[in-house]
């Protein structure tokens, strides 16, 4: 069980950027990402979850496992799992992900494409099928 | 060999009667050593480095906050030694957060002999261990006397706070992290410390926590509170008195951060001013053991990933 002081929640979400605060560049991590600021350009990219809240403003590309859109997003979605538009939420742009999911009061305007789970991770060596290449026409000088 | 290091200044008059207590203890459990006292401030870093020079392995510090900086800053070449903590200060803020909260528990801890790694975090030319703050937290202390006690006196000091408070005007502030991105907003009260201070599971990482101004009273008189209680030593850390679970909250993990404000604002390490922006803040690969109380099985096991 988590101490009481941990107040900090090294045990929650790792980072939280809250409204009001304006970020540029690219936020990369490796645990769960909660945005409610602006963010200009850029990427985000995690492995953990992502929440864009009800105040914020992105304009960048994201990769996470799942993410969910409760405010304004100008950028493509690419999700391990499950995208989720909330009501509030605004996505310009295409989303890939195992599964979507548009709240009614959400707006989405882009293409959606829907693999299967997992299948976004890189395949592992004996799974690999002999890549099959065009036949090339070779002409004599 | 244990090396005491003894600020006889430390917490005032009532703990020198407490010093032949302590050395009387500390001989029944077998861990009297070399007992020196300082003179003057900064002589405890002097004296750590000639004794990591001499070959001690162990190092205690007899004092409060400032000694054990200052002891700490004087053992940053010798990664092998083990620092101990028994606080007498005024402010022991560092050895309640490594778990001790009394000289009679610290002896028990020294003799027990539980070791944990720390990173120390530089801070320009500075190292220390635990929090650094700057904005509202690092001008309360400028501007309320916290050294009094008594009810009245809490009462004043609980008064002249929420008067601060109220007043005081948020810093314009812009901080470069990890060279990777850059954020931009505006602070009421910044805080890095070490995340494995607050948590000896987690790694070795600054946790940035950063908050705006306080918009509802309620929140702001909490905030008061939290920041005098922790300066007359029996609250929580000050980074974890942060509003961490507000909208305005932000806090995130670094390597190393450049923190530049509008206007410049002075800094604040372990409760004593130390600089001012702007400054570059950074965790080094320079490493402290200490002998500290926390029990590792207290802690959650998952505690977010491990960085590689």
């Amino acid at each position: 069980m988590a101490r009481r002081d941990d107040v900090l929640g090294v045990t929650g979400a790792e980072t939280v950027i809250g409204a009001g605060v304006t970020i540029e560049g690219s936020l990369i991590s490796e645990a769960d990402i909660s945005i409610d600021g602006t963010m200009h350009g850029g990427d985000i990219k995690t492995t953990g979850d992502l929440t864009i809240g009800v105040n914020a403003k992105i304009k960048a590309n994201i990769w996470a496992l799942n993410i969910s859109v409760a405010g304004e997003l100008d950028g493509s979605i690419i999700a391990e799992g499950e995208a989720t538009i909330r009501e509030t939420g605004r996505v310009t742009g295409d989303i890939t992900s195992a599964g979507l999911a548009i709240v009614s009061g959400g707006i989405f305007s882009g293409r959606s494409i829907v693999h299967r789970q997992r299948e976004l991770d890189l395949p592992r060596p004996d799974d690999t099928e002999p890549e099959r290449r065009p036949p090339v026409k070779i002409r004599r000088l | 060999m244990y090396y005491y290091i003894v600020n006889p200044a430390a917490g005032g008059a009532q703990n020198k009667a407490l010093q032949e207590k302590l050395r009387s203890r500390l001989d029944q459990l077998g861990i009297r050593g070399e007992w020196v006292k300082t003179t003057a401030p900064g002589e405890a870093t002097n004296l750590a480095a000639a004794a990591a020079a001499k070959g001690h392995t162990t190092i205690v510090a007899v004092g409060g906050d400032d000694t054990v900086n200052e002891v700490v800053n004087g053992v940053t070449e010798h990664e092998g030694l083990a620092v101990g903590i028994i606080p007498l200060g005024s402010t022991n803020r560092l050895a309640t957060q490594l778990g001790i909260t009394s000289w009679q528990q610290a002896c028990e801890v020294l003799a027990a002999r539980r070791l944990t790694s720390y990173s120390l975090i530089a801070a320009g030319q500075k190292y220390f261990l635990s929090t650094l703050t700057l904005g509202f937290e690092t001008d309360l202390d400028k501007n309320v006397d916290t050294t009094a006690t008594g009810w009245r006196a809490r009462v004043g000091q609980l008064r002249a706070g929420w008067g601060h408070a109220r007043n005081y005007q948020t810093l314009r502030c812009r901080i470069n992290v990890d060279d990777q991105f850059k954020l931009d907003c505006s602070v009421f009260s910044l805080s890095i410390a070490n995340q494995k201070f607050l948590n000896p599971l987690a790694d070795n990482r600054l946790v940035v926590a950063l908050s705006d101004h306080p918009g509802r009273q309620l929140q702001l008189g909490n905030y008061v509170w939290q920041m005098l209680h922790s300066r007359i030593g029996r609250g929580t850390n000050p980074a974890t008195a942060s509003f961490a679970e507000d909208a305005a909250t932000t806090r995130f993990l670094a390597q190393r951060v450049v923190i530049e404000t509008e206007p410049v604002t002075g800094i604040m390490v372990d409760g004593k001013v130390a600089g001012r922006t702007p400054i570059a803040i950074r965790l080094t690969d320079r490493h402290v053991r200490f002998i500290t109380e926390k029990v590792v099985a207290d802690f959650k096991d998952a505690v977010g990933p491990r960085s590689k």
